[in-house]
């Protein structure tokens, strides 16, 4: 595998009040082209500080971020701003309710120039069925779908881009928990058909068990563990991680039983 | 045999619209004893906050609703009393801790006024020493350990945890009979979340206080209930004690729901069954769990 994304030695600062508050503190790591990397952690650990520099909002105050072995500019070009991709926790607020799905969809292949302008009309509806929606969805409003379809519709704008990365930030929790289950097969699937590469931004560390290819672990604003997503789960080096883990509310014996083995863990080393 | 604290019989809900009346709850029923912890779970739009706020009898001023079916509060159908009956109820005898704790708090007034204003609902006119003391000793009971700092704080200077907590203290400040928690801590981080369901399990329990909780979370509800109904579309679907609806669902609504819950012991992303027909299978009840037995 080749890396796609390299992030160097990263801090960010914010002055609030008239106080610098540490938002990130040196982190580094990578994304391997074709894997899902979880960015998991509590609020305020940096998570969602992290997506929005690697999405380009706003710069670093210190290190840097390689893209495809080229450093990514603080002002981003428009053919990074194609190749990094962004899908919202909630749909709703991210899609414009004045224009049908349709015009969403091709918006994005408006502004980043993609296939031949008679062809985009038919691209649109090619892309919903992608994601799971009937093409004639093209003529419907935001408001007239479900949550879920919302969220259908939003990762089937990330992709019209053709994109190289997608930033997916809390994709599934404001789903209802049938929805979230489909949705997260969607993005499965699409990951694994076409090779999609997955930076997913999550504090649900259940879904991160199974969808993550490996996680990296924030607690305010450092990288505390990185790691294979199955090591992290079943021997997390890191205290906070573990106390992560045990404080998941559970469904079942099993998980109860792993979580259990966890906590001992825990007080045996302190 | 003791009255219940709540006992909801066959209680619809329909809302009058341009087009007819949309109908919410399908005559749904359940009770809780004192001191008993009941769940009620669904998802979105499936009826849960609704039947909260009916119970409240908050929904009964609104013109549009059309309520059947009836509500007991310790013996005393709410229907039968007259709206400041009712109204005196609310924050004495039954109290409700809501989602998202910082935006229930008022920002313009600091902790320690609105925290009088809940002790003066059952205490008019106590002076502001004692309604100080007593608020010190209920947020010293949620392990807030600079109770004069937080009282003089406003919503906004405190994290969503410690609002969270400051909620639950107000909630169980006058001592209620029953209370209401409609998603507690789902705003909130999975560890502050474990910490405040704790919290609050040992208070309740403490108070004898019979509590419905409304959730989705399924995890939450395992951790927290004794009892759980499962509500799909405005039916109950199913009923049973905590474990052995977790462990043995009966229902094809409930089924899928566990199924659907991604589980940190791995096992990847759950295939779900496309077909919702069996939803509305008819309720099922656990051995001795039904309504007549539990009622007998």
């Amino acid at each position: 595998m080749s890396r796609l994304l390299c992030v160097n030695n990263v801090s960010k600062q914010f002055e609030v009040n008239g106080r610098t508050v540490q938002a990130l503190d040196s982190v580094s790591f990578d994304v391997e082209k074709g894997e899902c990397l979880a960015i998991v952690g509590e609020s305020g650990s940096g998570k969602s500080t992290i997506a929005n520099i690697i999405l380009g909002i706003y710069g670093a105050s210190s290190g840097n971020l390689m893209f495809n072995g080229t450093e990514l500019p603080a002002k981003r070009s428009k053919e990074y701003r194609r190749a990094i991709q962004l899908v919202q926790q909630n749909p709703l607020s991210s899609l414009n309710p004045r224009r049908s799905i349709g015009a969403s969809l091709r918006l994005a292949l408006d502004v980043h120039g993609i296939g031949a302008k008679s062809d985009r009309a038919k691209r649109t509806g090619e892309l919903l069925e992608e994601v799971g929606l009937p093409a004639d969805y093209r003529t419907r409003s935001p408001s007239s779908l479900s949550g879920g379809q919302r969220q259908r519709v939003a990762i089937a704008r990330a992709l019209a881009a053709r994109q190289e990365l997608v930033v997916l930030d809390e994709p599934t929790s404001a789903l209802d928990v049938l929805v979230q289950a489909r949705v997260l097969k969607l993005l499965k699937e699409l990951k694994d058909s076409r090779g999609l590469t997955y930076v997913f931004i999550t504090h649900d560390l259940s879904v991160v068990r199974n969808i993550a290819d490996r996680v990296a672990v924030f607690e305010r604003g450092k990288l505390v563990e990185l790691g294979q997503t199955n090591a992290i789960f079943t021997n997390p080096q890191n205290l906070y991680t573990r106390r992560l883990i045990g404080a998941v509310p559970v469904v079942s014996r099993e998980e109860a039983a792993l979580r259990d083995r966890l906590m001992e863990q825990e007080s045996g080393n302190a | 045999m003791t009255t219940p604290t709540l006992k909801i019989e066959n209680l619809t809900l329909g809302f009058k619209t341009w087009s007819g009346t949309a109908k919410v709850l399908h005559g749904i029923s359940l009770h809780i004893k004192k001191g008993e912890r009941v769940a009620l779970v669904g998802e979105s739009g499936s009826g849960k906050s609704v039947t909260a706020r009916i119970v409240l009898g908050m929904l009964q001023q609104l013109k549009s609703a059309r309520i059947t079916g009836s509500v007991e509060f310790e013996g005393v159908n709410l229907e039968t009393l007259k709206p400041a009956s009712r109204h005196a109820l609310r924050g004495t005898r039954m109290s409700m801790i809501f989602q998202d704790p910082t935006s229930s708090l008022n920002p313009v007034y600091p902790i320690f006024t609105q925290f009088k204003e809940v002790l003066e609902r059952a205490q008019p006119g106590i002076t502001n020493e004692k309604a100080r003391e007593r608020a010190i000793s209920a947020l010293a009971d949620v392990a807030i350990n600079e109770p004069d700092r937080v009282l003089d704080s406003y919503a906004f200077q405190l994290s969503g945890g410690m609002n969270q907590r400051v909620m639950i203290a107000m909630a169980l400040a006058n001592n209620p009979a029953l209370l209401l928690a409609d998603e507690p801590g789902t705003a909130l981080d999975v560890t502050v979340q474990a910490q405040t369901l704790k919290l609050m399990s040992a208070l309740v329990e403490k108070h004898h206080t019979s509590v419905l909780f409304i959730s989705h979370n399924l995890g939450v509800v395992r951790e927290f209930a004794d009892r759980v109904y499962v509500i799909y579309k405005g039916n109950i679907v199913e009923q049973g004690p905590t474990g052995q609806l977790f462990d043995d669902p009966k229902h094809p609504y409930t089924r899928a729901l566990l199924s659907a819950v991604p589980r940190i012991t791995g096992g990847g992303i759950p295939d779900l069954d496309d077909d919702p027909s069996g939803f509305t299978a008819p309720l099922a009840t656990h051995d001795g769990y039904s309504e007549r037995e539990l009622l007998a």
